[in-house]
């Protein structure tokens, strides 16, 4: 489908424009966090040397400098400590109420997640939420000769354990 | 060769709002404006250039803007002309890289400028490009955006543990709305009261739509240079920077660096680098324009710049203790909340109001004005900038 004031863009894939990360291993070296998601593991880089294990995965442990890491699991339930219901201003991609919910999943880990399969009114605090993946649209990837390769993608969220 | 004064000569601004022009037209009302403030000054005195706009590579599909501004404007830096990226906080980030080259002699006349063009032919854009404003892959991808769940989280957080009410939210915008509506250049003038921001339409509650900064496009500007060369461009009192810091500790919500979303750390570190450098304390300010991206920014910030106890921002604001005739005024022009907040020209506005208060010639004069602070947050709230100006070196 032609793009609207961009006919030279039809059919072609505007990375600017892409609201999910460049997962493809030909564009990060942090690809097996994706890969390990589509395993419904929630991973991150833990320092061999050090041991500090920070979130989001690294390539090289912002504490000691070392670059001998390896892939340890994080847990892939928690409790919803604050949410919010966004009824207005919701970017593109997104539909109302876009819910987001401040996890806390133990260990001194907490983070701001979106939260899914969730109807308005539906999440209390306290709640337990599990990791959820989900297939998103793949990158496209010029390869040699002009060959496009799709890149499948997956990304996550957290939703309600009923 | 020692360390120069570097002194703030004035400034100026488009203005803002949903404006039918580019960035690159509002820089160039902005330069006007700013001219025009300080009639000694020619074009060729400056010699340097700080452009601090965060969308311009994508809304206006122009990276590297600077020298296209410069030509624009019809200034031709010699020692330094380049863009700042701090998002909300561009334009103060830009004044203190001006100062510290100026105090080293490595630039002598600077325009730090800035703003942005938020309004695309198509609205979806300016909401998907706020999803690059925050930590992109991690969080922009959770559909968080520009911050108004995030402060929700935090506006719940502080309700919680402290008892700030929603009144007392609403009392920051009623404030605000109302000092900006004397002011020709913001975004609205019309006030509001209390019913009308109580009744208005959720954003994301307990936040509606009077308690956050609207989208707008606008851009500012003014000059710096060292004190010899203002005694010889400017007619008008002196204002010095006097000190500055910005603090940075984290970038993703996983690492946020205090106790709970309330408890902003990194302010605490930031406005006590600043107070130092400065050599004065919160008790010495006499105006302040602090960064009201929300409502309940303003309450948070009263507690962490040391203008009241932790968790009393509620009854402070709400008491009147920051508004004219209180303990410090606080947003004399009206604010984000009333100007509108195109990022990179935020610093720069803030910074025109505090130099016109401390001259005497703001449109809402705190009387005997001798010290001021501006104050910025960025993005997901992972940054704190504050700057201190004063009439004394």
């Amino acid at each position: 489908m032609p793009v609207p004031g961009l006919p030279i863009l039809e059919g072609l894939y505007p990375s600017t424009m892409d609201l999910y990360p460049f997962e493809a291993k030909e564009f990060n070296r942090i690809h097996p966090f994706y890969e390990n998601l589509r395993q419904n593991r929630f991973t991150t880089t833990k320092c061999k040397k050090c041991g500090n294990t920070p979130f989001p995965p690294r390539v090289v442990c912002p504490k000691c400098n070392s670059d001998d890491l390896e892939w340890v699991d994080l847990p892939t339930q928690g409790k919803v400590l604050r949410f919010t219901e966004e009824v207005a201003g919701v970017p593109l991609g997104f539909e109302a109420p876009l819910i987001h919910a401040l996890v806390d999943l133990g260990e001194g880990r907490k983070f701001i997640s979106r939260v899914i399969n969730c109807k308005e009114g539906q999440l209390k605090e306290g709640d337990t939420v599990k990791l959820a993946v989900f297939e998103v649209p793949p990158m496209i990837i010029e390869k040699r000769g002009g060959v496009m390769e799709e890149s499948p993608r997956v990304f996550f969220a957290f939703e309600p354990v009923k | 060769m020692a360390d120069r004064k570097v002194c703030i000569l004035g400034g100026g601004m488009s203005k803002w709002g949903v404006r039918e022009a580019s960035i690159i037209d509002m820089a160039q009302e902005a330069a006007k404006d700013c001219f025009d403030d300080v009639p000694a000054l020619k074009k060729e005195d400056v010699d340097g250039l700080l452009f601090a706009s965060s969308y311009c590579g994508r809304s206006a599909f122009q990276v590297n803007i600077a020298p296209v501004i410069a030509e624009r404007t019809g200034i031709k830096p010699t020692s330094i002309c380049t863009r700042v990226d701090t998002l909300c906080a561009g334009g103060s980030s830009g004044i203190i890289l001006a100062t510290g080259l100026i105090k080293a002699g490595m630039a002598d006349v600077v325009m730090v400028s800035g703003g942005e063009k938020l309004y695309t032919p198509q609205r979806w854009e300016t909401y998907y490009s706020e999803m690059a404003s925050i930590d992109h892959d991690w969080e922009g991808a959770q559909g968080i955006g520009l911050p108004p769940p995030f402060f929700s989280m935090t506006a719940q957080e502080h309700m919680k543990r402290y008892g700030t009410t929603k009144e007392q939210l609403s009392a920051v915008s009623v404030k605000n709305r109302r000092n900006g509506s004397t002011n020709p250049k913001g975004h609205f003038q019309k006030a509001v009261t209390m019913e009308e921001v109580m009744a208005a339409r959720a954003v994301v509650p307990p936040l509606g739509l009077f308690d956050c900064t609207p989208i707008t496009d606008g851009c500012a500007a003014v000059i710096l240079t060292h004190e010899d060369k203002a005694k010889e461009l400017s007619d008008k009192p002196l204002v010095y920077v006097r000190g500055t810091a910005q603090a940075t500790l984290h970038s993703m919500s996983m690492n946020w660096p205090g106790e709970d979303l309330a408890d902003w750390v990194h302010l605490r570190i930031a406005a006590k680098k600043a107070y130092e450098r400065a050599r004065v304390g919160p008790e010495d300010i006499d105006v302040a324009q602090t960064h009201d991206c929300f409502t309940i920014s303003e309450i948070i910030e009263m507690e962490d710049l040391g203008f009241c106890k932790k968790g009393e921002g509620g009854p402070f604001v709400e008491s009147g203790q920051s508004d004219f005739g209180g303990k410090i005024p606080v947003n004399t022009d009206g604010g984000l909340l009333a100007c509108g907040h195109p990022f990179g020209g935020t610093g720069i506005r803030q910074a025109c109001e505090i130099t016109m208060q401390l001259q005497g010639r703001a449109i809402r004069q705190v009387e005997s004005a001798k010290i001021g602070l501006t104050h910025n947050l960025s993005g997901l709230n992972v940054e704190h900038t504050i700057l201190i100006y004063g009439r004394e070196p």
